[in-house]
């Protein structure tokens, strides 16, 4: 099997098996979560559920990533909050506004939108990879952060790591032939998929309970969530 | 045995609102930075994600793949007594259960009722701090965690009553609201009983206490045995219902204030109609609809701060209350510790912790931090609205030799009356 073989075998059967399987799992992983049941809250509220979850919402995704000092506990986490939050940032907006991306999400979806230029998402690229392996020092060194890692968190950052750096290289055109490089990218992108469903990075999904029955709970006695 | 015990607890109690929030982790660490234990002491295993462990291994290794799969490549073990064991000191010792976690999660996920959750394992394989389970014992077979019997209870409620003299209704029938106080304060600190006897006489309160329902303080709770929590909410129900009240009115206990007013709809028969309230919002309301009128600055003579008790401010929302009525006591000398409100920081003391001898190194650590956060702004009185934060601020301040005074919000409303 030459290079050009892997190519059209990883952009094909491996990403879409890989794309079902994370699917399937994710669904499962949800379904799974719903079906344990959900008891009804018979407790008289002292507020209002509803703005207590809008107050969180506003507050995780458009106050605290501009202005993270306001948290107290940013003094003692101040990398964590930073690498992380540029991390995120990072992935989201070489994910949506890649030039390469946009054209996978056109095939997926049917939709495409504007680009942003190249130099900002090389930026932001290497800003994603540069705040993972801070995140890494951080995860080696920090006492509670060494003691909560089992394997499964390493297999994580690996996981993850592999298609931002094959990615970066491919799209700077460094040192790899296309289709080497093209297919080293899909591949990792496609053990990512089916690793997803098994770890936590999976919590994109379950951020939507923790954060919605957080700021219920702060809506319901009537406290800033 | 005792492991299956609690795995089972854990099972049970595992519906779609705790798995979520398990789900829902990153294992980022910064709850840690949360947790007064951890600050305090700097041991890892303080953190609270870590206290979640065995909550958290029962879960995934029943209920998903990944946990199984850990299992069978023997990445992770089944839980065992000795885990159970050793997490007992970490969830009674160095928690107080008062949820500052969950809001600097940056999930959001609710870790204090999640270690609640990890308790009530412990409590159903019977892996108790000895000194915990003793006081829940005493609260089953006496009423009274601190012992206090039905002739020893009716004795004091009369010494109280002739030494402040003050009219304490006892088992009045037809009364509207029925008062529950705290061993604690029957105990330790009478004046506080007396000073809300005081405050509801002279608002006209129709009220009384019951020599049935005379316990508010619910060690069940502590525990989180939710039978006995049950038990000892239901003696206060029943009084209540006995008697006809259409109000119960909870005395300056946190912990008391969370199992009644937030937790028992969701695991108990409630009596219809009976409205629960914290005697601090009830003082306010009485004051603000002019029931009783306060002398302003009538504590204006020191630097005086308040102290956000976890379960009453941050898990209850009373936060604007107690301010309200102290920078009328003290206008000009009423100061914010830092942090405060919904981010305050708990006394160190709460969620049983100060009834576990071999906790007090943990909570003595903890108070440390928040003796500084007094002595930042020079403050030379503290008032809280928790008998419990109380105890720790008496017992605690005594340890580090400090002049601050203490006081009790409805003490000082008692002095306050014209």
């Amino acid at each position: 099997m030459n290079w050009t073989e892997i190519l059209t075998f990883s952009r094909g059967p491996l990403l879409h098996v890989a794309l079902m399987i994370f699917i399937v799992g994710m669904s499962y992983r949800l379904v799974r979560v719903l079906l344990l049941g959900w008891e009804r809250d018979r407790v008289p509220n002292k507020g209002s559920k509803i703005w207590g979850v809008i107050l969180n919402y506003l507050k995780g995704l458009v106050v605290l990533p501009f202005i993270p000092w306001v948290r107290r506990t940013f003094r003692n986490n101040a990398l964590t909050f930073i690498a992380g939050g540029l991390f995120h940032l990072s992935l989201f907006l070489v994910l949506a506004f890649g030039t390469a991306h946009i054209l996978v999400w056109k095939s997926l979806c049917g939709i495409s939108w504007k680009s942003l230029p190249t130099p900002v998402v090389a930026f932001f690229s290497a800003t994603g990879i540069i705040s993972l392996i801070v995140l890494l020092i951080n995860r080696l060194t920090h006492p509670v952060l060494k003691m909560l890692t089992k394997l499964p968190v390493w297999i994580n950052w690996v996981m993850v790591f592999l298609p931002m750096v094959t990615g970066f290289i491919m799209a700077r055109h460094l040192w790899f032939r296309y289709e080497v490089i093209f297919s080293l990218h899909l591949i990792s992108v496609s053990l990512l998929l089916i690793w997803i469903p098994l770890g936590r990075i999976s919590h994109f999904l379950f951020y939507f309970f923790s954060k919605t029955i957080h700021g219920a709970q702060a809506g319901k006695r009537a406290i800033m969530p | 045995m005792k492991t299956q015990s609690a795995i089972n607890t854990y099972l049970k109690e595992t519906g779609g609102w705790v798995a979520s929030q398990l789900e829902a982790c990153t294992r980022c660490g910064i709850c840690a930075e949360a947790c007064h234990f951890y600050q305090a002491l700097g041991n890892p295993e303080y953190a609270p994600i870590w206290k979640l462990e065995p909550l958290r291994r029962a879960y995934e290794q029943r209920f998903t793949i990944a946990g199984k799969l850990k299992l069978a490549l023997g990445l992770e073990k089944k839980l065992t007594d000795a885990d159970l064991e050793h997490w007992s000191k970490i969830v009674y010792e160095a928690c107080t259960v008062c949820n500052k976690c969950a809001h600097v999660c940056p999930m959001g996920i609710e870790l204090g009722p999640l270690i609640h959750e990890v308790r009530a394992g412990m409590a159903a394989a019977g892996v108790v701090p000895g000194d915990l389970a003793e006081a829940t014992e005493k609260q089953r077979t006496v009423g009274s965690p601190l012992g206090v019997t039905d002739e020893m209870w009716r004795e004091r409620i009369d010494w109280i009553s002739d030494e402040w003299e003050v009219d304490i209704p006892v088992d009045k029938a037809g009364a509207e609201s029925l008062m529950v106080f705290t061993s604690i304060e029957l105990m330790k600190f009478p004046d506080n009983l007396a000073a809300i006897a005081k405050i509801l006489n002279q608002a006209g309160e129709n009220w009384t206490v019951s020599s049935t329902g005379r316990e508010v303080v619910n060690f069940g709770y502590f525990e989180a045995d939710e039978e006995l929590t049950k038990l000892f909410m239901y003696r206060v129900f029943k009084a209540a219902e006995d008697l006809g009240v259409k109000k119960i009115i909870i005395s300056e206990c946190g912990h008391a204030y969370d199992a009644f007013r937030w937790t028992a709809h969701n695991i108990m028969k409630v009596p219809a109609g009976v409205k629960i309230v914290h005697i601090t919002e009830y003082i306010h309301e009485l004051w603000k609809t002019g029931r009783i009128k306060l002398k302003e600055g009538a504590f204006d003579a020191e630097i005086i701060t308040f102290h956000d008790s976890c379960k009453i401010q941050r898990r209850g929302g009373i936060i604007r209350q107690p301010r309200e009525i102290l920078k009328l006591l003290a206008p000009t000398r009423f100061k914010e510790m830092t942090p405060n409100k919904e981010q305050s920081m708990c006394c160190g003391g709460g969620g049983g912790v100060i009834s576990i001898k071999e906790a007090d190194a943990n909570r003595y650590a903890v108070f440390e931090m928040k003796l500084e956060q007094m002595q930042d702004i020079q403050a030379q009185a503290v008032c809280m609205v928790c008998s419990n934060c109380r105890l720790q601020f008496v017992d605690s301040l005594a340890h580090f030799n400090s002049t601050i005074k203490v006081h009790g919000l409805a003490e000082m409303v008692a002095k306050a009356l014209v």
